[in-house]
């Protein structure tokens, strides 16, 4: 009993992780129809920029390891801030580098255009900070919590609270703003939008800025359970996006489902064989795919060519 | 036409004297000494870096003593960041330009897999004073002169003693094996399974998790309803130290062995101080195993205040002593003669003992089973292991 409620635990934590970052496809999927394939390396300086700039405030190289007291609440606070601003910002460069030349245009190049940019992120870093990984203490401390036996860390439980309050938010946004309408009118008809006076390109880039901002995000809520290292995206990011499409790309609770969904599958699975587990991930979604193909909490939309 | 050939052929030939030429010339000059090991890059990085200071403090001593035959001892350092196409690279280089007399490295046992065969090919001496696969001594063991030495723990080896400690510490023989599903991980399996087999022993668990996982419960879950009060861990730092944070979050503390890749510090970084000295893993000697030991770290923690990992400095600072000896013996720096020489070398002082003898025709490991001993962290700092399960293993105890 306690190792099944230790495996729920340990899921919906892991889970977390995933829907964090799957929700970082959705807001560019319903403005644009497109997303970042590169998402998985946008995870990589939102953790280490902001791990190095807590490193340097409290005067060591950008590169080190980091004592458990040096990371303070407010240190931590300043650097997520800051991870999501200049990730955010990498969001401008994506839109203008990988997406804005093919907008409009019929075929896959921003699937190619998106991922070769996610490698130049990715090299950049590999670059700057070389490629081992830093273990990032984490500012709640690493005490464990037991709920009925299950233990649970406090950064799991934060990564899950900011996931769905994000989560939320997005869908608040969406659904009830002004800047939700503008978001939502853009994908349903870039034309029509820009005659009624919505300045599409602005919002297709607020759109990548957001989704790029969320990454940046993610990487420095997840540096203290994965550590902080060059290579620490492109696996999680894999299973983000698998969840993303299990859930449904066009809706956030969608997104942050799928998250939870796959991250029990992967502790619920490891219980019977570990090595079971990805098999039967990507079964469930192959399967999910045919009785539902716009996933299970997503909504039928129509491609337009 | 035929003048063309001609001409070409004369300048081959002027080509190939001048470079015949060459050897004759660096005879006069100073010994080149190879070292190619990853120092940045992966989980065993640390051993590669604190290999170096070793490496380099062994070729000052010699050069202190007046070198080699009167010749100066020079270090030539290869970062090979973990890559196999760089560690191939960065082999080509230090034998074909910069014409070492002997290499020492890698750090990672794929490395090593994937370029023995240049040094063999070319008949340059390789002392590995980290890498551990079994495999590594073992692929040229059957031609005429296999060159690859090793200074340093094997896997094989240190497993059995892994495997002889779990085995007497257990209460009901309730023996688990965990790893990741890289080829180390999967290697140490399949090596720990034989051993067990010797003991008689059927594990009371294998469990697998992937090399970037960070949550291995349900996979403990299952060894714990299995009964199973002592686990080996064949895998590097970093996974060790999330097998222990999975412990933890279970409040599951059976006996946790390790390799010994838990010498290195992302085992503290993220298990944290106090965890990481939940773990026993095997290491070849320690700071604090003799007077020679001592002095060595205390004057490298001097030069390197963050000298991760002393193991791999002693093992670097031996291999260098070795070859300096075969070189000795050898009368100059001829690949052939001093692989050799190599295996009838000693008795050569080294930290981590006398070496008499290490090398001979068929064994071409300087440390065994019998050198290794257990050790554990105690407030950041790497102690030796010494309590009644360890003074009650036996010779007969270590299976393999």
């Amino acid at each position: 009993m306690t190792a099944f409620l230790q495996a729920l635990a340990s899921g919906l934590a892991l889970g977390a992780i995933y829907g964090l970052i799957a929700l970082g496809f959705n807001i560019t999927y319903a403005t644009t129809r497109t997303f970042n394939f590169g998402q998985g390396a946008f995870l990589v300086p939102g953790s280490l920029v902001g791990v190095s700039l807590v490193l340097l405030s409290v005067g060591k190289p950008h590169f080190g390891n980091l004592a458990p007291a040096e990371m303070t609440m407010t240190a931590y606070l300043l650097a997520t801030l800051a991870s999501t601003l200049i990730v955010g910002l990498i969001g401008i460069a994506l839109y203008y580098c990988a997406i804005k030349p093919f907008v409009g245009v019929a075929g896959l190049n921003w699937v190619l255009s998106t991922i070769g940019f996610g490698i130049i992120l990715q090299n950049t870093a590999l670059a700057i900070w070389g490629p081992a990984s830093i273990a990032v203490p984490s500012p709640l401390g690493s005490d464990v919590y037991r709920i009925a036996g299950a233990g649970i860390r406090p950064q799991e439980i934060l990564v899950a609270v900011v996931a769905v309050a994000v989560m939320a938010g997005l869908d608040y946004v969406l659904r009830a703003t002004k800047l939700g309408k503008a978001l939502r009118a853009v994908a349903f008809n870039p034309q029509a939008a820009s005659i009624v006076g919505i300045n599409v390109e602005k919002i297709v880039i607020i759109a990548f800025v957001i989704s790029s901002a969320l990454a940046g995000l993610a990487g420095i809520l997840i540096a203290p359970i994965t550590t902080a290292s060059v290579f620490i995206g492109m696996g999680v990011a894999l299973k983000a996006f698998s969840a993303a499409i299990l859930g449904g790309l066009t809706n956030p609770r969608g997104c942050m489902a799928g998250g939870f969904l796959l991250g029990l599958i992967e502790a619920l699975v490891g219980l019977w064989r570990a090595e079971m587990r990805e098999i039967t991930i990507f079964l469930i979604i192959i399967v999910v795919l045919v009785v539902r193909p716009a996933g299970l909490f997503g909504t039928k939309t129509v491609e337009k060519i | 036409m035929t003048h063309s050939i001609t001409r070409r052929l004369f300048g081959a030939l002027v080509a190939t004297t001048a470079l015949a030429g060459l050897p004759a010339l660096a005879q006069q000059g100073e010994i080149k000494i190879g070292y190619n090991a990853d120092q940045s890059a992966s989980g065993a990085a640390e051993l590669g870096l604190s290999g170096r200071y070793g490496f380099e403090a062994a070729i000052e001593d010699i050069n202190a003593k007046g070198g080699v035959l009167g010749r100066k001892l020079v270090a030539v350092i290869r970062d090979d960041a973990a890559a196999p196409p760089k560690s191939i690279q960065n082999m080509n280089e230090l034998i074909d330009n910069e014409k070492v007399a002997a290499v020492v490295g890698p750090t990672n046992s794929g490395n090593a897999l994937a370029w023995l065969h240049i040094p063999q090919q070319k008949k340059v001496p390789v002392v590995s004073h980290v890498a551990t696969a079994t495999e590594i001594t073992g692929r040229y063991a059957k031609e005429a002169q296999n060159y690859i030495f090793r200074v340093s723990m094997v896997d094989r080896e240190q497993l059995a003693l892994l495997a002889a400690y779990a085995v007497k510490a257990s209460k009901d023989k309730k023996v688990a094996i965990i790893a990741d599903t890289t080829g180390y991980g999967q290697a140490a399996t399949k090596d720990l399974q034989e051993i067990l087999a010797l003991h008689g022993i059927t594990p009371a668990g294998i469990e697998k998790f992937g090399p970037k996982d960070t949550d291995m419960t349900s996979q403990l879950a299952k060894l714990k309803a299995a009964g199973a009060d002592m686990i080996i861990s064949g895998s590097l730092a970093d996974a060790t130290a999330q097998v222990l944070k999975s412990m933890e979050k279970m409040d599951y503390y059976p006996g946790l062995l390790s390799t010994w890749g838990s010498i290195n510090s992302p085992l503290i970084n993220i298990a944290g101080a106090k965890l990481a000295e939940k773990t026993i893993f095997a290491a070849s000697t320690t700071a604090d195993a003799n007077p020679k030991a001592q002095a060595l770290s205390k004057r490298l923690l001097a030069r390197y205040p963050n000298m991760p990992a002393f193991v791999s400095a002693a093992q670097g600072y031996d291999a260098v002593m070795l070859i300096a000896a075969a070189i000795t013996k050898a009368g100059g720096t001829d690949g052939d003669k001093v692989a050799a020489a190599l295996e009838d070398v000693g008795p050569v002082e080294g930290i981590i003992k006398t070496y008499n003898k290490p090398f001979s025709k068929t064994n071409h490991e300087a440390l065994g089973v019998a050198d290794f001993h257990l050790a554990q962290w105690k407030d950041g700092a790497v102690v030796k292991l010494d309590n009644a399960i360890v003074k009650g293993l036996t010779a007969a105890d270590l299976k393999r």
